[in-house]
Parts: C-alpha cells; sequence; structure tokens
C-alpha cells in the first residue's frame, strides 16, 4: 500500500485513536502558530489589545496566556 | 500514596516536578521522573542503571532528543487530516528562521503549559507510582524506594520506558537486582 493509500485509509477510519491523536496533533500545532504569531505581533508593536481583536478572545484571555512568555 | 515512599523517593517526585518545570511541560512526564533518578545521589536505582550502563549523560541526551520540537507521531496524526507537517514546518521556518516552529512551547513543551501553576503528573506518570507501590508490596519491601520507581518506569508505557529499553535494561534484570540489591542490605 502507498502512503497516500494508507493517510486516506486513516482519514476514513472511524477509529476513535486515529482521530482523536489527529486532533491533539492539530491542537498542539494551532498552539504553535498562535504563540509565533503573537510573538511576532508584539515584536511589531502590536497592543494586547490588538492582538486579542484579531484572534477574536479578550484582552485579558490573551495577556494572561503569553505574558509569562515575556513577548 | 506518598506515605509509605522513602525520603529518597520523595526527592524524586519534587525533582521531577523542577525538571518538568525547566523543561516548559505542562505536566510531570515519565522522562522528568527518570532524570530526577540521576539527581539523587546514591540511591538504588541508580545502583541498578549503573550496573546497566546507562548514565547520567546517555539519559539526558536521550531525553533532550525527545524535547525537539514535533515527532514523527504528530505528522502522522496530522496527515490523517491531510496536512503535512513538514511543509508547515517549511513555511513557518521560511517566515520565522529555521526551527522556528519545533522551538515554540506547545511544540517541546507536550501539553497545557497554558494553564500554569501546580503541575500535576501525566497519567503514566501516575501509573508509574502505581506500579512502583504494587513492586515494593509484591517485592515485600514495605516501603516504596527509587528502586521501586525504576521498576515502575520499566513497566509503564511511555517517555522513560522507550529510552530505559533502547538503552538495553530489561525488567527482569532490572527486578532481579533490586531484589538482590534489597535482601543484600538487610542481610549486612
Amino acid at each position: 500500500m502507498s502512503d497516500a493509500t494508507k493517510i486516506a485509509a486513516a482519514a476514513s477510519s472511524k477509529d476513535p485513536a486515529v482521530g482523536l491523536s489527529a486532533v491533539t496533533a492539530l491542537r498542539g500545532l494551532l498552539e504553535s502558530l498562535e504563540e509565533l504569531q503573537v510573538a511576532n505581533a508584539r515584536s511589531h508593536g502590536w497592543s494586547w489589545q490588538q492582538v486579542a481583536e484579531a484572534l477574536q478572545v479578550s484582552r485579558q484571555a490573551v495577556h494572561k496566556k503569553y505574558r509569562k512568555f515575556g513577548f | 500514596m506518598f506515605e509509605r515512599f522513602t525520603d529518597e523517593a520523595r526527592q524524586v517526585v519534587v525533582l521531577a516536578q523542577e525538571r518538568a518545570r525547566e523543561h516548559g511541560a505542562g505536566a510531570i512526564g515519565t522522562e522528568h521522573l527518570l532524570l530526577a533518578l540521576y539527581r539523587v545521589p546514591d540511591n538504588l536505582a541508580l545502583a541498578v542503571l549503573g550496573a546497566n550502563g546507562v548514565d547520567r549523560d546517555a539519559v539526558e541526551a536521550d531525553v533532550d532528543a525527545l524535547r525537539e520540537g514535533y515527532g514523527p507521531a504528530a505528522a502522522e496524526a496530522l496527515a490523517t487530516l491531510g496536512i503535512d507537517l513538514d511543509e508547515v514546518r517549511r513555511q513557518v521556518d521560511e517566515a520565522f528562521g529555521p526551527g522556528a516552529l519545533d522551538r515554540t512551547r506547545s511544540a517541546s513543551g507536550k501539553e497545557s503549559w497554558w494553564k500554569g501553576g501546580h503541575l500535576g503528573f501525566e497519567r503514566a506518570s501516575r501509573k508509574v507510582l502505581e506500579l512502583a507501590l504494587r513492586e515494593a508490596m509484591r517485592l515485600e519491601h514495605g516501603y516504596i524506594g527509587t528502586e521501586h520507581i525504576l521498576l515502575g518506569l520499566l513497566q509503564t508505557e511511555g517517555a522513560a520506558q522507550r529510552i530505559l529499553l533502547a538503552r538495553g535494561l530489561r525488567v527482569q534484570t532490572a527486578t532481579a537486582m533490586v531484589d538482590g540489591l534489597v535482601r543484600s542490605q538487610r542481610a549486612s
């Protein structure tokens, strides 16, 4: 079976273990991308308010989550 | 569950929490327990590890290698959704510099780091401690020491188990050694 076929088979499988690990990995990737983009925005001088609006969350939420990173 | 822990075993738990925090991890993983065993001087787990040539530098290097960003498991899981992690990494690295994606806290810190505060145990680490208790009871030792934590690590699926197996340590060998060491300590 080629890699592509294997991937297609996995994607269409209803195996919860496969599906849930995919969701977990996706969530991890989302967090990484958000972290990079928030750091980038801050280094471009964006305020927490601006970052929060772009992410569609409250300013408190974004500040609480990222303040300890020193962005 | 900690009341029957020896002082050294308690130190391992405390030091594991420190290692996890240093790593920016969301919880104490089995690898943090393994690293912590090496930070408590002269314990029985170290005697077993040393006798089998599993030394501190090698284990620390193994754990560092595990922490290097997204592994093949993540790539495979994302592929089931049609997401090519290599391509994502390529794009991100182009924008933010080589290794940027894998250096993010989410990539190296495992999970839920944003919750902050007290670090609990990963499920696998809780299982390690439960198995340590079980091994101590089975061997009729009446306390839980570093050596039982090591036996727990060897029997619980996780990062520490993978490292120890790859370094050639086997649960049967380790159990026999622990049994022998404790017997000879008691005899003397």
